[in-house]
């Protein structure tokens, strides 16, 4: 019996871990803007590639 | 830049005609005679060529990669005011932009509407590549706003301004920048993480009492008993807090609204729980509390999300300049326009708005007053003559002395109008005022009518009330208005039309009768005019339009039109806003206003009274004629206004004179007014309204302000997504206007669903009253019934709805 008492605290120590988790989450701002990272991740970073001269663009 | 592209255009006509069907390699627009060609691709305009430069300039052509057709057209980028952004060079008003500055960083954010895409994202994200001086650029796609870093002391920050500017995201110098969005939304998300914590961990200990089919052991039924309690307190105390707020401000103000009902359930289920869990009597029904709050605040997330994308609230200033330039004895310097005083000598360049009712300076002038009157062609004033706020400089700068300060011009005193200043009553918040009163009274009278029936038996009687109050909680009720009305907000949103908030969606579904602005609304703007002349011979009407394209007056620009040869023309002569002379192959050519034509002629000129948009031309000595210029319909717009006039009583009111009143007679039959000020708009709109009526007003100038504040609606059309528009309840962009009927019938079966659901609604409030009264409402019931009827209403809103978006977004 008592082993099942321990079990519910200790579910409820993890549970409100995971609770306190969320709270800085949402402080800290992570869902703030929900729409922007999904597509940031997807970009690729431009390569360094050298910057075309007038010529090269007109052709 | 004007110039620029007047002969970027003129070079291309020709090869452009043949390039009709071409689109643009920027922005995906079509291309018409405007088009720019080059070894690169086909532009629409010479502000997308020029952004398709400097993009490769700086090896980032991968931003027409990231999506499809990532562009904004730039077409009429090129009309803006190059000193635009100069107000930024006075600190006073950069200290309003700037938000932070430490260790040598500034950072600025600039809401900039024409962001859409991840291309769009991608780009502005690199903007440290374009400038040293920009250290970091970060942009928020929702709220259409990017936020830069940069070093002061190497690039202004009008030079940030005009950099993003020149890559066509043009951005929009609001007075105040955003506000504390976030910090509501963040405590709502902290309120419905609690309550979702709560509802887990309150089932996990409920579940095993229901599935044991008979109470548990006392040891675990008392421990989970109190465990439920705890977990429950913050809920209540927390998460659930302002619905009490909420009711205890109405109950203060003598009314009831739907939280009265919500609060006295919530506080009825909390307060019997805890009696019996205390008093070891039952396990009470926490399970059903938790997740109830846990239901309506996301139903309250929901809501709040739909309309957090368009920042909305606009006032006059921000059709105002921030600053002018004040000639005082120590030069000239920039001023904000609250602090001129009358007599201060302000310059006005080309397209911007004069800020105060001031005294022309110079000899001539041309003062575009399509913001205020709504009339196509600037009008011209002499030395001496008011120039009225709200009106804008054309040609060239001008010189004036300020006559009255902002607060007391013309343009102030409209927009000074008490409809500005009361909130607008929307019928869903009456509706749900009402709704909330009567189900308060029943439920209380259903209350005591239980405890009576049951009375003998005291502990039952008090069983029965409570649970009555429990369960004819109105969740379902306040869960069906967001939904369906945010789903539809968000669907109409995506189609190009957007509304202020969900309940202008059912304000929009009830309106019986839809008043029209003309200019920019049936019809496109002036430039795309259509010339008919009369009185002249072929020969003569090409010297005339080769006359024409000399000038840059956007009149002359439409006569001109699409001619190619424009040749040679000596001894030309403009007088700014009143007309044109020159010699081409030996003929003497005059156009422009009847006076002008009449002065420079010897011809007497019988000038028809009222027509404005008449030009005259002469060739020679002959006697001169006319040249009218029409605005062309909006693609599809007769046959629009037509299907809505079938529904819906429609008035055409317009600030033009009344000669293309034929052309819509088919739609508006006798309902069209002509010659309309501001203030006969906002008239009819009143007069509409004490007859009853429901009325939307659709325009796009300041000259419909006050109708649109007025109506029951105001929708305001936007050719361009970072246009300044005024104050109204919904934005619709211009190309979508044809497709109002479709709009209108989405409205319509937004309302359609609502009602549904409430019908679904008080069938479940029946079973559940039903089981109280009885006395066989158990936890079980209960915890099985709320939720389901919560889910069902949230299946039936959303789903009708995004059913009925097809064709809507098509």
């Amino acid at each position: 019996m008592n082993v099942i008492i321990l079990l519910i605290f200790a579910g409820g120590v993890v549970a409100a871990g995971f609770l306190a988790a969320f709270v800085w989450a949402v402080r800290s701002g992570q869902f703030d803007d929900t729409t922007t990272p999904a597509l940031r991740i997807l970009l690729e970073e431009p390569t360094k590639e050298a910057p075309l001269t007038k010529d090269v663009i007109d052709g | 830049m004007t110039s620029l592209s007047a002969a970027l255009e003129r070079d291309n006509i020709a090869a452009a005609s043949a390039l009709d069907s071409a689109v643009c390699r920027h922005c995906g627009d079509p291309c018409d005679r405007a088009a720019v060609i080059t070894d690169s691709g086909t532009f629409c305009c010479g502000g997308c060529e020029s952004v398709f430069t400097l993009l490769s300039a700086h090896g980032m052509t991968a931003f027409y990669t990231c999506d499809v057709r990532p562009g904004t057209s730039q077409r009429t980028a090129s009309n803006r005011d190059p000193g635009r952004f100069a107000a930024l060079d006075d600190p006073d008003v950069a200290r309003r932009f700037v938000t932070m500055r430490s260790s040598g960083l500034s950072r600025v954010v600039f809401p900039t509407p024409s962001m859409h895409c991840a291309s769009c994202l991608w780009l502005l994200e690199q903007l440290w590549r374009f400038d040293p001086g920009i250290v970091r650029s970060e942009a928020n796609l929702m709220n259409r706003t990017v936020a830069v870093e940069f070093r002061p002391s190497e690039i202004s920050l009008r030079a940030v301004a005009e950099q993003l500017a020149s890559l066509g995201y043009e951005p929009v110098l609001d007075q105040e920048p955003a506000s504390g969005v976030p910090a509501v939304r963040r405590s709502l998300y902290l309120k419905i993480g609690v309550a979702g914590f709560a509802f887990g961990n309150v089932m996990l200990f409920s579940i095993p009492r229901y599935a044991n089919g008979a109470p548990l052991p006392p040891q675990f039924q008392e421990l989970f008993g109190v465990l439920n309690l705890a977990f429950s307190l913050p809920v209540l105390l927390y998460s659930a807090a302002d619905y009490f707020r909420a009711a205890w401000a109405a109950a203060r103000g003598r009314t009831i609204t739907l939280d009265v009902p919500i609060a006295l359930g919530l506080a009825v289920l909390f307060g019997r729980s805890a009696v019996e869990i205390l008093a070891g009597a039952g396990e009470g029904f926490l399970d059903s509390f938790s997740g109830l709050v846990f239901f309506l605040l996301i139903g309250k997330l929901f809501q709040q999300k739909a309309f957090e994308s368009i920042a909305f609230e606009r006032t006059v200033q921000s059709f105002l300049p921030l600053s002018v330039r004040v000639e005082r004895e120590s030069g000239v310097t920039l001023t904000r326009v609250e602090a001129l005083r009358p007599g201060d000598t302000i310059a006005v360049r080309p397209q911007e708005v004069v800020p105060a009712d001031s005294l022309l300076l110079d000899a001539h002038g041309a003062i575009d007053y399509a913001f205020v009157t709504g009339e196509q062609v600037p009008v011209n004033v002499e030395r001496g003559a008011i120039v009225q706020a709200g009106g804008r400089v054309t040609g060239r700068t001008l010189r004036m002395a300020v006559a009255r300060t902002v607060s007391h011009s013309r343009l102030a005193g409209l927009w000074s109008d008490p409809v500005f200043e009361q909130a607008k009553a929307h019928w869903l918040t009456s509706l749900l005022a009402r709704f909330g009163w009567w189900f308060t009274v029943i439920a209380m009278t259903l209350a005591v009518v239980g405890a009576i029936a049951w009375w003998p038996d005291g502990r039952k009687a008090a069983e029965v009330a409570t649970a009555v109050l429990m369960i004819a909680c109105p969740c379902a009720f306040t869960l069906a208005a967001p939904m369906t009305l945010g789903t539809a907000m968000g669907v109409m949103g995506r189609a190009g039309f957007y509304l202020k908030n969900s309940a202008v969606a059912l304000d929009l579904s009830r309106v019986d009768t839809i008043a029209f602005d003309k200019t920019g609304t049936l019809t496109t703007a002036a430039a795309d005019a259509t010339v008919t002349h009369q009185g002249l011979s072929d020969a003569q009407w090409l010297l005339v339009q080769r006359l024409a394209a000399h000038s840059v007056h956007p009149v002359s620009r439409a006569i001109a039109g699409a001619l190619t040869d424009t040749g040679a023309a000596s001894d030309v002569n403009e007088t700014s806003g009143r007309g044109v002379s020159g010699t081409i192959d030996g003929h003497r050519v005059v156009l422009g206003a009847a006076s002008f034509v009449a002065a420079e002629t010897g011809h007497a000129i019988a000038g028809e009274p009222g027509a404005d948009l008449v030009t005259w031309a002469a060739v020679d000595d002959r006697a001169p004629g006319t040249i009218r210029l029409s605005a062309p319909d909006r693609v599809g717009m007769p046959a629009a206004t037509a299907a809505v006039s079938a529904q819906y009583t429609t008035w055409l009111l317009s600030g033009d004179h009344a000669t293309e009143a034929p052309r819509w007679t088919a739609a508006f039959g006798t309902r069209m007014k002509f010659r309309q000020s501001p203030e006969d708009k906002l008239a009819t709109v009143r007069a509409e309204q004490a007859a009853h009526h429901r009325i939307a007003m659709i325009g796009d100038g300041l000259n419909d302000a006050g109708a649109l504040a007025a109506a029951d609606v105001g929708i305001a059309v936007s050719d361009e997504t970072a246009c300044l528009v005024p104050a109204c309840d919904a934005v619709i962009r211009g190309d979508q206007l044809p497709r109002l009927p479709v709009f209108l019938a989405y409205v319509r079966r937004a309302r359609r669903v609502i009602m549904l659901c409430f019908a679904v609604s008080i069938a479940y409030n029946w079973l559940g009253l039903t089981l109280a009264l009885t006395g066989r409402l158990t936890p079980l019931a209960t915890a099985i019934l709320m939720p389901v009827s919560s889910l069902t209403i949230v299946a039936l809103s959303v789903g009708l709805m995004r059913h009925g978006a097809k064709k809507v977004l098509a």
